[in-house]
């Protein structure tokens, strides 16, 4: 119960800052998402002591400017979609993003959260290959390694 | 294995390319001069005996009978990569099968796909899948002077300093198969040998008609597109990381969609020597 109000992230990510953005790789998943300044400093807070309204007031000083609960509400949300909470055993009944938008309004001061995530692709996939129903000759030209009657499958 | 260990080896090789090893065996003599201009770039004969991977290339002899197709059978290890009656596709596999394990198998560098040329002292990438135009656009920059690293790899060691994997170019005349190679030097460009720092990675499409209109992408997103684009990052995620960090330190990156190369690729060594302008001032 308490992750439903107190959200904390998850610990088993590797994360590295890139300017005031972060990149985390879910090692479990094998994800990467990138979080915007907004939400990564919200998912920095989530410590699983704090709860969104101290998380707001905490961002509000960080960067000194006025964060409004919604805003907080919105990264946890994109945050949750991603998998980079620990998971609530109960469902957490937030406000809808559509809902959350309207409240937070047009006059903000800083940055949406955003959350944008990739799999992470397999070898197999980064490398030359050709997809399926291509021409193919070898097996090993396809990207699913299979080439029948020099079509790709 | 030992099935295979049991033929006739006429020709061997072992060899280390970015810290790989990897042994070539052949059954008939003359055939291993057509392996060596496939191995990756900056290959060395390896005095160690015990490799990662072994391929074992079983070619077809004598005549054949009717009803009877002789097929010359790759393996890697003990697991068959091919099998044609064309030698040269056997060949063809074997470069795509050693050069894939070579960016997957590699620890001390990061391996993404992409493609990349040298620009006034910096890298410029294109990262992206097959069939994206990645040779296309590297083709027109070294048109237009730029310096040839790679139609396939960035390679990118703890510094995050890019280095050239400067196979030939693999070019698919009118998008048809197969591709026919170039050298850089055929292609009146001059190939890359010093690692250099990024300048700029380029995300982009190819879609007839297009304009090249590229936006700015955040560090962190273009760090997430590089990411997609690491060969090895389900196997080596922290050293990914930690390099794509570096990498990316002091480099910009636009994304858009591109139409034909030529517009894309002067708007793109435009944009460069801008951003050059810029920090000198």
């Amino acid at each position: 119960m308490k992750e439903r109000q107190f959200p904390r992230a998850r610990l088993d990510c590797l994360s590295r800052e890139f300017g005031d953005e972060v990149l985390v790789y879910d090692l479990q998943r094998d994800i990467g998402h990138c979080l915007n300044s907004t939400a990564a400093a919200t998912w920095k807070l989530c410590d699983g002591n704090s709860c969104p309204p101290q998380i707001a007031r905490t961002l509000s000083r960080q960067l000194s400017a006025r964060v409004d609960e919604s805003v907080v509400l919105l990264a946890l949300d994109q945050l949750a979609d991603a998998h980079l909470l620990v998971e609530p055993e109960v469902p957490v009944g937030r406000p809808s993003r559509r809902v959350a938008i309207r409240r937070i309004g047009a006059a903000v001061a800083i940055v949406l959260p955003l959350v944008t995530s990739i799999v992470a692709p397999t070898a197999a996939q980064t490398v030359s290959c050709f997809p399926g129903l291509h021409l193919c000759a070898t097996n090993a030209q396809c990207c699913s390694h299979l080439c029948v009657v020099n079509r790709c499958v | 294995m030992k099935k295979l260990d049991r033929l006739d080896w006429a020709e061997r090789l072992t060899l280390s390319a970015f810290g790989v090893r990897a042994g070539v065996r052949v059954n008939v003599s003359g055939v291993l001069p057509h392996v060596l201009p496939l191995l990756p770039p900056g290959w060395k004969k390896s005095p160690r005996v015990i490799v990662q991977r072994l391929y074992s290339l079983v070619v077809a002899q004598g005549c054949e009978r009717a009803g009877m197709r002789r097929l010359h059978v790759l393996y890697a290890n003990t697991m068959p990569v091919a099998r044609d009656a064309a030698l040269d596709q056997v060949l063809a596999a074997l470069e795509t099968d050693l050069h894939r394990y070579t960016a997957e198998a590699a620890s001390d560098m990061t391996f993404l796909h992409a493609g990349v040329v040298g620009w006034q002292g910096r890298a410029i990438v294109f990262p992206g899948r097959s069939l994206s135009g990645k040779t296309t656009l590297v083709r027109e920059m070294l048109r237009l002077g730029a310096t040839y690293y790679s139609d396939e790899f960035a390679v990118v060691d703890s510094s995050g300093l890019v280095h050239p994997f400067a196979r030939p170019l693999g070019i698919r005349e009118d998008s048809s198969y197969p591709q026919t190679k170039y050298t850089a030097e055929r292609l009146g460009a001059a190939s890359g040998v010093k690692p250099l720092p990024l300048g700029m990675a380029v995300i982009c499409k190819y879609e007839a008609g297009a304009r090249w209109q590229p936006a700015l992408l955040s560090q962190g997103q273009g760090a997430l597109e590089l990411l997609a684009n690491s060969v090895a990052v389900r196997s080596q995620p922290h050293q990914t990381l930690r390099r794509l960090q570096k990498l990316v330190r002091h480099s910009v990156f636009v994304q858009g969609t591109r139409g034909e190369a030529q517009e894309a690729a002067a708007a793109i060594l435009n944009l460069s020597c801008a951003r050059e302008r810029l920090e000198t001032v």
